[in-house]
């Protein structure tokens, strides 16, 4: 039997210790699940061609700078055929990566910080500032983000301006980014803010109230941890949703067309009448991207849900 | 359904209604364009002239309560403002005129996805797993991860297109004459045809996948042992005691799609070039046509809060617990 | 526990085939008894192995009697009961042994043969506390629903019926336009003790009927169903974990373990002499408010996991009298001339005790968690030494 307290230095390896068998226990969990795994490696595909599509495809093609005929087919030269510029749509298309991408994650960053601090408050605090953000989150859940951002993005775009640009980001998208991040956070409060609510009943919390911790303490320190795994697996699933929203935007005209996200070529495909003149080519490659990407996510999310947060249903 | 469930509920959908015309009021005053910004932002006018523009437009009243009453007025009587890009023309022709074909493509649209989708899930609840059922769960997320839009497209590529088998653009042939009612319903039929489909299949996955899940809870039951144990027919336990239960969540989440689908449907309108809210909106985000979008606005968001208000009322009839 | 009902003190018992309006199966013999089960075996088939749940439960119903199912949760007797009709979960099966009503097996019956006797012959009052009663249909209706179904009644004609059934239960008849979460506890266990007796079926199996009531509830519903019984005639089979209930309404008792036989007989009989080691844990389990007894007796142990049952008898591991033949041999069923049937080495075949299923000795001595479970050797065996 010890005859001294624990030091901190070995709480603290305890501690590591704990999280590493953790962390193995789960990998053990989540890699057997096919789904989250083929979900991930599209992403991470996609991931690498985001990062540096200057490495796979060279410079984003331009108006100028453009390589073959208008609306060419695919062909040995361009393996996806070209756009009504004459831009090849391989280049178009990872450079597309990285944009559609790029919005995905901070918008989804965006939704994710303030669902997750909004929902913790509300359900920890309770009482009115709860009834009051729960009233202002039902607004929010019941319109959805396009409606709103019909409104919202012209309206900071012209008040910011357009040429702008915010980390080499043009204004526009960053203005879109804003859009999807202010509307979409609800959904991610509600979740957050029941899992606080089951959680500061807990008896550990009392224990951290008794040994003096003040709210806002106990708040980072005990519930936010708890509240981790299930913050993750939604905000997989909010990328999944961010990403789908930005494409829709951008498709109605709110894109960029200097940053061209996937949703932005199809914007120019309609224009240019791709559809209606059988380019498919035009259509494919952005559509693909699109479709393999919310659906890694999703897939992902489902997955990562299902480990992280086993319902304990017992079924006959 | 008591009085009280569909008390409370009304008054919820004001309230949210109430949120919107603020919202609204308070983006008209930032729109560019708007009579504040041409004053404040242009050195030129004189101040004599900006002090009669004021008292014309109504701007040296306060802005609450005198300003938000007089906008409540006017838009209560159905007074949107005048569009730009339409030469004044009042924002209300100019939806009215574009409303029509997107109410008939989305009304259809869901109506059959809830019958066919909702059905579809049920049966595949029902017969779980198999083959069958691993594709059709696998074909409906790929759909649930893709854009209506893009369904559109792809249709039109190879129906319209490739194969002729159906025009690519708007709702009825330009410049065409008719022999008979008959003749018109035909090619107003072949057109919709394709956008029909668009807003269905998205609709359909998402709702078979809804009500699979829904059945196999339901069937988890006690009171569809007790059913069983009655020695009724599957085909009547199904019917009458799980599918009742089953549709409960379903319309729930039916119901907080809406809002989502309608987002969806639109999009859907401009790859077909058909004459709805969908092109309308494409056009005046383009023309920053700023009073058409705050009435596309107004009017999309007011029409989801009232189909979520239907569906709590239809929730409150099918829910004999809903009367608390 | 002196508080025992005498089973000769009668029920006027109106035979089945007198009091019933409804005709019977065009099968049904005469001269069998009601309901008689015969080395009745259901495995569950988990991912992690079989589930031998009920392994070899013989036993028999006359008609107007009341048999009561004890044991403690996990043995195997709402498995037994839903398993005459067959009402399982998609990963159970019969594997084999018979179920005759009226001499009717119904093992081999197909679902759609089935349906014939559900309800009509044998129906259930499950635990109406939980979830039993369809929450978005009337009372009144669900109760109906069988009569116009199965009975092919009309409408009218149903619900009439259905008026009677809630008047006999004490339910006042304008209460079956209520839906089931506007009852209480106690009036939707009585809903439902009228929906199962709609169809005026041969035999009523009562799963739990009064655990999660209170005490008051619990022995008003008690009296009704002893009330029918014995107005209606009614054959009932009670699952219960809690022997008071049944020494208060059954005839008979079989105390079951771990998906066998432990002991079965008249209730005076067994509650007041029992044999079997698990049945006397059992009873004394049991506080006896005219005892001087200050503490409770335990049984050591846990029920074992089945889908590795101990070898020989089941109760081994737990029992204090065992001795090394209890876990070799699955010991021998007995019956002594009270009426009492008892599995147990303690009591082998004798002059006294007439042998009625002889002996299993296990093949194969067991190595640790086998990765097949294995079942006793069907061995047509001696009587053990």
């Amino acid at each position: 039997m010890t005859t001294h307290a624990a030091t901190g230095d070995e709480l603290r390896t305890s501690r590591l210790q704990l999280r590493l068998r953790n962390l193995r226990s789960f990998m053990g969990r989540f890699l057997k699940r096919r789904d989250g795994v083929l979900g991930l490696a599209i992403l991470v595909v996609f991931t690498t061609l985001a990062i540096a599509p200057q490495l796979f495809v060279g410079p984003l093609e331009t108006a100028v700078t453009a390589s073959g005929m208008r609306l060419e087919p695919p062909s040995a030269a361009h393996i996806l055929g070209t756009d009504e510029l004459g831009r090849d749509m391989l280049n178009l298309t990872v450079h597309g990566t990285r944009t559609s991408m790029a919005i995905g994650l901070l918008a989804t960053a965006i939704t994710v910080v303030i669902g997750a601090v909004l929902g913790i408050v509300s359900g920890f605090i309770g009482g009115a500032t709860d009834t009051v953000l729960m009233r202002v989150s039902d607004f929010f859940l019941v319109l959805p983000t396009f409606v709103l951002a019909l409104i919202l993005a012209p309206v900071l775009l012209d008040v910011i301006g357009a040429n702008a640009e915010l980390f080499g980001m043009r204004m526009t998208l960053v203005v879109i980014v804003i859009v999807i991040g202010i509307t979409s956070w609800a959904g991610t409060a509600r979740i957050i803010r029941s899992q606080t609510l089951s959680l500061r009943e807990r008896a550990f919390v009392d224990r951290a109230r008794v040994i003096g911790s003040n709210g806002r303490q106990v708040m980072s320190r005990h519930i936010m941890p708890n509240v981790m795994s299930l913050v993750v697996a939604n905000a997989v699933l909010t990328f999944a949703g961010a990403v789908l929203t930005e494409t829709t935007l951008s498709f109605i005209g709110l894109g960029d067309p200097f940053q061209p996200s996937w949703g932005q070529i199809l914007n120019a495909a309609q224009g240019a009448g791709a559809p209606g003149l059988g380019a498919w080519w035009y259509l494919a490659p952005p559509a693909v991207g699109i479709i393999l990407v919310v659906l890694a996510f999703t897939l992902l999310g489902n997955a990562l849900d299902d480990v992280l947060n086993p319902k304990l249903r017992v079924r006959q | 359904m008591s009085s009280r469930y569909l008390a409370r509920r009304i008054f919820q959908a004001l309230i949210t209604i109430a949120f919107i015309l603020v919202l609204n009021f308070f983006l008209f005053r930032l729109m560019p364009g708007s009579p504040e910004r041409v004053l404040t932002r242009n050195p030129n006018i004189s101040a004599e002239t900006k002090q009669q523009l004021k008292a014309k437009w109504g701007l040296d009243k306060p802005l609450f309560p005198d300003q938000f009453i007089a906008y409540i007025e006017s838009t209560a009587q159905g007074d949107l403002g005048l569009s730009f890009k339409y030469r004044g023309e009042p924002v209300t022709e100019v939806l009215g005129d574009r409303i029509w074909p997107t109410i008939i493509l989305f009304g259809l649209g869901e109506l059959i996805a809830v019958v066919v989708g909702l059905g579809l899930g049920a049966y595949a609840g029902w017969k779980r797993g198999g083959s069958v059922d691993y594709m059709g769960n696998g074909l409906s997320l790929v759909l649930y991860s893709t854009p209506y839009f893009v369904i559109g497209m792809f249709l039109l590529v190879i129906f319209a297109t490739a194969l002729g088998w159906f025009p690519t653009n708007g709702m009825l042939t330009v410049g065409a004459t008719y022999d008979s009612f008959w003749e018109r319903l035909q090619d107003f039929g072949s057109h919709l045809f394709l956008p029909l489909v668009t807003v269905s299949i998205g609709l359909i996955g998402l709702y078979s996948i809804l009500m699979r899940s829904s059945i196999i809870e339901t069937l988890a039951e006690d009171y569809v042992q007790t059913a069983r144990a009655k020695g009724l027919k599957d085909s009547r336990v199904l019917r009458d005691h799980a599918l009742p239960n089953a549709l409960l969540p379903a319309v729930t989440i039916v119901a907080l799609q809406l809002g989502y689908v309608i987002a969806g449907a639109i999009t859907a309108e401009i790859v077909f070039n058909w004459p709805g809210l969908g092109t309308l909106t494409v056009d005046a985000l383009a023309a920053r046509d700023y009073p058409v979008l705050q009435g596309i606005f107004l009017l999309l968001a007011i029409s989801v809060v009232l189909a979520n208000l239907a569906a709590d009322i239809l929730y409150g009839r099918l829910d004999p617990r809903v009367r608390v | 526990m002196t508080d025992i009902v005498d089973p000769n003190v009668d029920a006027r018992v109106v035979p089945l085939r007198e009091r019933r309006q409804w005709p019977m199966p065009k099968q049904a013999d005469p001269n069998a008894p009601l309901l008689e089960v015969e080395d009745l075996k259901v495995h569950f088939s988990l991912s992690s192995g079989s589930v031998k749940a009920v392994d070899g439960v013989s036993f028999r119903l006359e008609d107007g009697e009341a048999l009561g199912l004890a044991g403690e949760s996990g043995c195997g007797k709402t498995t037994t009961a839903l398993s005459l009709v067959q009402l399982l979960p998609q990963n159970a099966k019969i594997k084999s042994g018979s179920v005759k009503l009226y001499g009717i097996d119904l093992v081999p019956k197909t679902e759609n043969q089935l349906l014939r006797y559900r309800w009509r012959e044998i129906s259930i009052v499950f635990q109406g506390a939980m979830n039993a009663l369809n929450p978005v249909r009337r009372v009144g209706d669900q109760i109906a629903e069988p009569i116009e179904l199965r009975l092919g009644q009309s409408k009218q004609a149903s619900r009439k019926r259905a008026g009677e059934l809630l008047d006999l239960v004490g339910i006042p008849k304008k209460r079956g336009a209520a839906y089931p979460h506007e009852l209480s506890g106690g009036m939707r266990q009585r809903a439902m003790i009228a929906m199962a007796l709609a169809c005026d079926p041969a035999v009523v199996i009562g799963d739990e009927p009064t655990t999660a009531l209170d005490v008051m509830v619990q022995a008003q519903i008690l009296e009704l169903l002893e009330r029918l019984r014995r107005d209606l005639g009614l054959s009932l089979m009670l699952i219960t974990h809690d022997l008071s209930v049944i020494a208060e309404t059954c005839d008979r008792v079989l105390v079951m373990y771990a998906g066998r036989v432990a002991e079965e007989g008249p209730v005076s009989r067994v509650f007041r002499e029992p044999r079997h080691p698990y049945t006397r844990k059992l009873l004394s389990a049991f506080p006896n408010i005219r005892s001087d007894r200050r503490t409770l007796d335990v049984i050591r142990g846990s029920p074992p996991d089945l889908r590795v049952p101990p070898p020989g008898c089941r109760f081994a591991p737990r029992c204090d009298q065992a001795m090394p033949v209890c876990s070799e041999v699955v010991p021998a069923e007995v019956r002594y001339p009270d009426g009492v049937r008892v599995a147990c080495h303690l009591f082998p075949p004798s002059a006294d005790a007439t042998l009625e299923r002889p002996a299993e000795p296990v093949v194969d001595a067991p190595k640790g968690p086998p990765v097949v479970p294995h079942e006793p050797g069907a061995a047509a065996g001696a009587a053990t030494p």
